[in-house]
């Protein structure tokens, strides 16, 4: 009852948002384009009559339009277009999961340091600083030797190199919030802490979260080329962008193709989900300045 | 001040000690090891590569060697490389002029066309320009390096033959020109993320500063718009951005790192995977030390120079 | 050539190859051949029309795509170090390409016949050169020999190899060019071992409290070719002629060995002519045909003494069972993986041993693809069909996981293949490929794999005597002193392997090793692909390139090389 009242501060946010974002029309066109290849990556590979996992030798390197293989065939002769759409099962699946995870993991972490402050808030945000400290290829190189390479693996790993971000938002957002009135009414009428923090402080720095959100999606699905370029990642046969483009790495001068349609496919998606943080961004505040 | 500075150091000297700890234990428990590259090539025996474990002392207890390490390091020993046995100071000295002349480079350039493009942009917004430039920026930041880099490679070494495939030098040669043609096709490729990533912020700086009051009241005043610009506009657009580079700065180490692999350039990025690859522990825990010392100095430096400044910011 | 160490750093795509250890050397019978010598079609020198030049000229940019660190010869090391030593130092004899024993620090090689060795084996007598200087203009002497030898066994320092060295007793030095010792036990593969032995200078080492602590690591000093001129971590090692040389040449100015880890990118710098010679590990196979065809560069593909291979661990599930062995052997595409994912640059084998080497055994069963067949065998064995198509007996189920270097781009493709091949006689493959790191630790020496990918020197130097590889005493996970990841343990081979060893009659030998060459295709302890190759480049114009298959870099004679 109190959320209803208390935390409304403006009428029609949302609608507002709303018009500010379709006034955005790049992230307009992102938000399409995401669409489309979710889409395409979910239910493209019923419409093809290509496995992409099957090999045929003889058939290795066919040029793209040469034939029935719309985007030609790799150098195992496994249809590219094939490849590139459970390619993108994987590549978006990662970039999403790692997201949410690593959104969790930050907000929990944020929330509680921010919330309780003190002890509890400069241990949980030194941690934060603390892993910020390690280099990014350092933690996932290290991480990655001692797990098994794999989806779940290369997933969680790109997650914990990305929740650090989340957590120093949510922190300064939830710090300033729970001096405001409606957190300070909330811990009047005998909310426990848990409920205040979830149920109140967190939706109200709902907006910045977002956007490191999407941010964090085009992160992740260019981490999982890096990953793959390292020699690490989705373990052969299963295709993803980042292990198609660097397969394709020396094939360059031979096969182009093989590295153009993947890479397309990353710089699109990574594009698109930037433009679409970009636009949510101005939509849901204007002045909010967080890169 | 004097004290917010101390307090800030001794905070970094303690969370370094974590990052060490945290670092270490990783590094050792992951599966592998040094000795594996020998083991590999089957010249030495299990018996050799015991007796060689035990003479590196790895064959102690883990906190052991951890302190042991530890209380070298206070004493400035930061051990020996196990490749080519180095100390630790002088591999990572040798490696960062390499890495520092590229930084170098790809900063300024990122820097002069980042804040040229991100006024204008700010100042013409939704122009055809700022468009142009915002797309731009998304795409740069969204090509993965190492496949820019082979594609630079590709059309500029091996199709047009104007720059070199890479190296920092003709061995050999050692002149100003051959050294500034080996860079421009790297610090091209590492600039253009950073450019594109100075310009963001740079856009959104100025934004910020020129529908501010006072800068209404300038206009109001009459005051010539170039004056303002440069006056008013820009110094305080430029004062967010010390932030943004001191945070900004360390993260250019590891952005080396594939660029470096790419163009063959011998700095700190090739050294730290390489010793990663070889677990070579004590270089691999220096550049460590290293780069957590430049990540807090950054950020350090950053708040202290924002305060010095900007007096209106009292830091404490 | 090129061996798994390769893949260390940031792992490229590499080209099969071999885990090797030319190192270790058993000649039986000091008098026959040393090694082998590289024949037919696959290989060949560069034509030498012009003379070399008078003084030392020009200079030549050797590409590694490892980067040299070690540069005390008697250190722990990986197989490109061992370039920049052949340089740099001298060893006392070593073995050409065409497999001779040839004298180098030493006046000659001793043998039984010129009393350089006792009939038992036991007492060596070595004459050395004398006119031979360090870099630094000191004389060298016994007395190095001595230090260098003694220095194996010093217990505080970080030897890489005791083998041979442990037996030696009384080293003395008779005359500063006469040194004697004699061995606690006879031991002929001494012969070989020493041929890749660098003799380090005493006057230098011997006044350092910590002998590991060397200034070798930044400027050794030797009496080979080539003295040390400048490193630059991460990047080149420069080195410059040196003119008092005992041998033949130098007739380089300068040898620079440059280190380019991505061999997409090496192959591109040989391409713009920023490279002369692109050595370990070569130019991928993929590029090759392109390579040939272009101008002012030559190619040059040998055989390597390793043998690609598929390792299974017999102690494993579903390996144990010799059928299914051979059910998975009939259903590998050969042709395919030799002719379309390597270029049909390789040559297909049935056996651990090179064919070039005296000891191959010729025609051992021929490996035929036969799904049909395989499947045929396994029925027949009861390994039924369950759910998925994945067949299984007795509660074993015919499912495995295969390793290799993660980011080798031919073996990857291999693995695809292999696992589609072998989806359809009912075997499910599952790739779990691994850091170079990872793999080659305690996982492949302890045999904690399935199976793996790879390739493998067998022989001990030129010998085939493979007791370290199949020898049930040499399996490490058993606590044994040996290589025998694969855990074969075969009463037959055990016995083969002792006769073979106390034989002395090469014809004797030969009939031995064949037999067990036999033995390991009829039991398939492993499934054989191909031998290893290298492909290198060199700019045109370069002469004396010469491969040689007893060392581990074909930079061995870079003393030799000269523009024409």
């Amino acid at each position: 009852m109190s959320t209803a009242v208390l935390s409304i501060a403006h009428p029609t946010p949302g609608q507002a948002a709303w018009r500010r974002f379709r006034r955005h029309r790049l992230a307009l066109a992102g938000a399409v384009i995401i669409l489309v290849l979710v889409v395409g990556s979910t239910f493209g590979p019923y419409l093809l009559p290509f496995d992409d996992t099957y090999i045929d030798v003889m058939k290795r390197f066919a040029p793209p339009l040469s034939g029935a293989h719309l985007l030609g065939t790799d150098e195992l002769g496994r249809d590219v277009l094939a490849r590139l759409m459970m390619g993108g099962r994987i590549s978006l699946a990662i970039g999403i999961v790692a997201m949410v995870i690593a959104m969790a993991v930050g907000i929990v972490v944020g929330a509680f340091a921010g919330f309780y402050g003190g002890v509890v808030g400069a241990v949980l945000m030194r941690l934060v600083d603390a892993v910020l400290c390690f280099p990014s290829i350092f933690l996932l190189l290290a991480l990655a030797a001692l797990t098994e390479p794999g989806l779940v693996t290369t997933t969680v790993l790109i997650a914990a190199t990305a929740w650090m971000g989340v957590a120093r938002v949510v922190e300064a957002q939830v710090r300033s919030l729970r001096e405001r009135d409606f957190a300070i009414a909330a811990i009047a009428f005998g909310s426990s802490n848990l409920r205040i923090m979830f149920r109140e402080l967190v939706p109200n720095a709902m907006a910045p979260i977002v956007v490191a959100a999407t941010l964090n999606v085009a992160k992740a699905i260019l981490l999982e080329s890096y990953v793959s370029y390292l020699g690490y990642g989705i373990q052969p046969p299963a295709a993803s962008w980042g292990n198609m483009l660097n397969n394709a790495q020396i094939y360059l001068t031979s096969a182009p193709w093989l590295a153009i349609a993947p890479g397309v496919a990353i710089t699109l998606a990574v594009t698109s989900f930037n433009f679409l943080g970009d636009g949510l961004r101005d939509a849901l505040d204007p002045r909010m300045n967080i890169p | 001040m004097a004290r917010y500075v101390a307090n800030r150091v001794a905070q970094a000297i303690m969370l370094l000690v974590v990052v060490s700890a945290i670092g270490f234990a990783i590094l050792h428990l992951a599966p592998g090891g040094p000795l594996s590259q020998y083991a590999a090539s089957a010249q030495m025996t299990q018996e050799d590569l015991d007796r060689v474990s035990r003479q590196l002392g790895l064959d102690r207890p883990l906190p052991i060697q951890y302190l042991d390490w530890f209380g070298r390091m206070l004493r400035g020993d930061w051990g020996h490389s196990y490749r080519d046995g180095g100390d630790v100071l002088s591999v990572i000295g040798s490696h960062l002029g390499a890495t520092f002349e590229l930084m170098a480079t790809a900063t300024i350039i990122a820097v002069l066309l980042g804040s040229w493009i991100g006024v204008l942009g700010a100042l013409r917004r939704y122009s055809l320009f700022d468009t142009l430039a915002t797309v731009g920026a998304m795409i740069a930041l969204s090509i993965p390096t190492f496949w820019f880099g082979l594609v630079a490679i590709y059309v500029f070494s091996v199709k047009l033959d104007w720059l070199p495939s890479g190296n920092q030098e003709t061995i050999g040669d050692g002149s100003l020109l051959d050294l500034l043609h080996h860079l421009i096709a790297p610090a091209l490729v590492l600039a253009l993320v950073e450019t594109a990533m100075w310009g963001r912020f740079m856009r959104s700086s100025m934004l910020e500063v020129i529908n501010q009051d006072y800068i209404r009241t300038a206009r109001a005043k009459g005051i010539p718009e170039w004056r303002i610009l440069t006056r008013h506009a820009l110094r305080n657009a430029l004062l967010p951005m010390i932030t943004v580079a001191g945070l900004q700065f360390p993260t250019l180490l590891g952005g080396a790192l594939v660029t470096e692999t790419v163009f063959t350039w011998p700095g700190m990025g090739r050294l730290f995977l390489d010793s990663i690859g070889y677990r070579d522990y004590p270089v691999v825990m220096g550049i460590l030390m290293f780069s957590a010392t430049m990540v807090l100095l950054g950020s350090l430096l950053a708040d202290i120079l924002y305060a010095v400044a900007d007096p209106r910011i009292r830091v404490g | 050539m090129a061996d798994e160490t390769s893949n260390f750093g940031r792992p490229v795509p590499g080209l099969p190859s071999g885990v090797s250890n030319r190192r270790q050397f058993i000649q039986l019978g000091a008098s026959a051949a040393a090694g082998w010598t590289i024949a037919g079609s696959a290989f060949a020198q560069t034509e030498r029309p012009a003379n070399p030049p008078a003084k030392p000229r020009g200079q030549v940019i050797a590409a590694l795509s490892q980067e040299p660190t070690v540069f005390h010869p008697l250190m722990p090391s990986i197989e490109v170090d061992q370039g920049v030593w052949w340089q740099v130092f001298s060893p006392l004899w070593f073995i050409d390409s065409e497999g001779n024993f040839v004298p180098d620090l030493a006046r000659e090689v001793p043998t039984i016949e010129n009393g350089g060795l006792s009939a038992d084996g036991l007492t060596w007598k070595i004459k050395l050169r004398s006119d031979v200087k360090w870099h630094d203009g000191t004389a060298f002497t016994a007395e190095d020999v001595k230090f260098s030898l003694e220095l194996n066994n010093n217990p505080d320092f970080r030897a890489r190899s005791r083998v041979g060295h442990s037996l030696l007793k009384d080293v003395k030095v008779v005359a500063p060019d006469e040194i004697h010792w004699r061995m606690e036990a006879p031991y002929s593969p001494y012969m070989s071992i020493l041929s890749l032995t660098f003799i380090v200078p005493k006057h230098i080492l011997e006044k350092l409290p910590d002998p590991n602590a060397s200034p070798f690591h930044n400027a050794p000093v030797g009496t080979g070719p080539f003295r040390w001129g400048e490193r630059v971590p991460g990047d080149h090692i420069l080195l410059s002629a040196h003119a008092g040389y005992h041998g033949k040449g130098p007739y380089l100015e300068r040898v620079v060995f440059k280190y380019i880890p991505d061999l997409t990118v090496l192959y591109t710098q040989f391409r713009t002519g920023q490279v002369d010679y692109t050595g370990l590990q070569g130019i991928l196979p993929n590029f090759v045909q392109e390579a040939k065809a272009l101008r002012g560069h030559k190619v040059f593909v040998s055989s390597t003494s390793s043998v690609e291979h598929l390792a299974p661990n017999l102690e494993f599930g579903p390996f144990a069972d010799r059928t299914v062995r051979e059910a998975l052997y009939l259903a590998i595409n050969k042709k395919a993986i030799i002719d379309a994912l390597n270029y049909g640059l390789p040559t297909q084998t049935e056996s651990f041993v090179p064919q070039q080497a005296w000891s191959f055994q010729q025609g051992l069963p021929q490996h035929n693809y036969d799904p049909a067949k395989a499947n045929a065998l396994l029925d027949a064995a009861g390994w039924t069909r369950g759910a998925g198509g994945v067949r299984e007996k007795g509660g074993v189920k015919l499912e495995f996981t295969n390793s290799t270097t993660s980011g080798n781009a031919v073996r990857e493709q291999t693995q695809q293949l292999l696992m589609q091949d072998w989806r359809a006689i009912g075997a499910a493959m599952r790739v779990n490929n691994m850091p170079a790191a990872v793999i080659w630790g305690d996982y492949w020496l302890q045999s904690k794999f399935n199976s793996v990918l790879v390739g493998v020197n067998f022989m001990l130097g030129s010998d085939p005597d493979v007791t370290p590889r199949f020898g049930s005493g040499a399996i490490p996970a058993k606590g044994g002193r040996g290589y025998n990841t694969y855990q074969y343990q075969s009463a037959e081979a055990d016995r083969l392997l002792a006769e073979g060893a106390r034989q002395f009659d090469l014809t004797q030998r030969k009939a031995t090793y064949g037999d067990l060459q036999k033995l390991i295709r009829n039991d398939l302890a492993i499934l054989p692909l191909f031998q290893g190759f290298i492909a290198e480049g060199v700019k045109e114009g370069l002469q004396g390139f010469r491969p040689n298959i007893n060392t581990s870099s074909n930079c061995w004679n870079i003393r030799e090389w000269y523009w024409a």
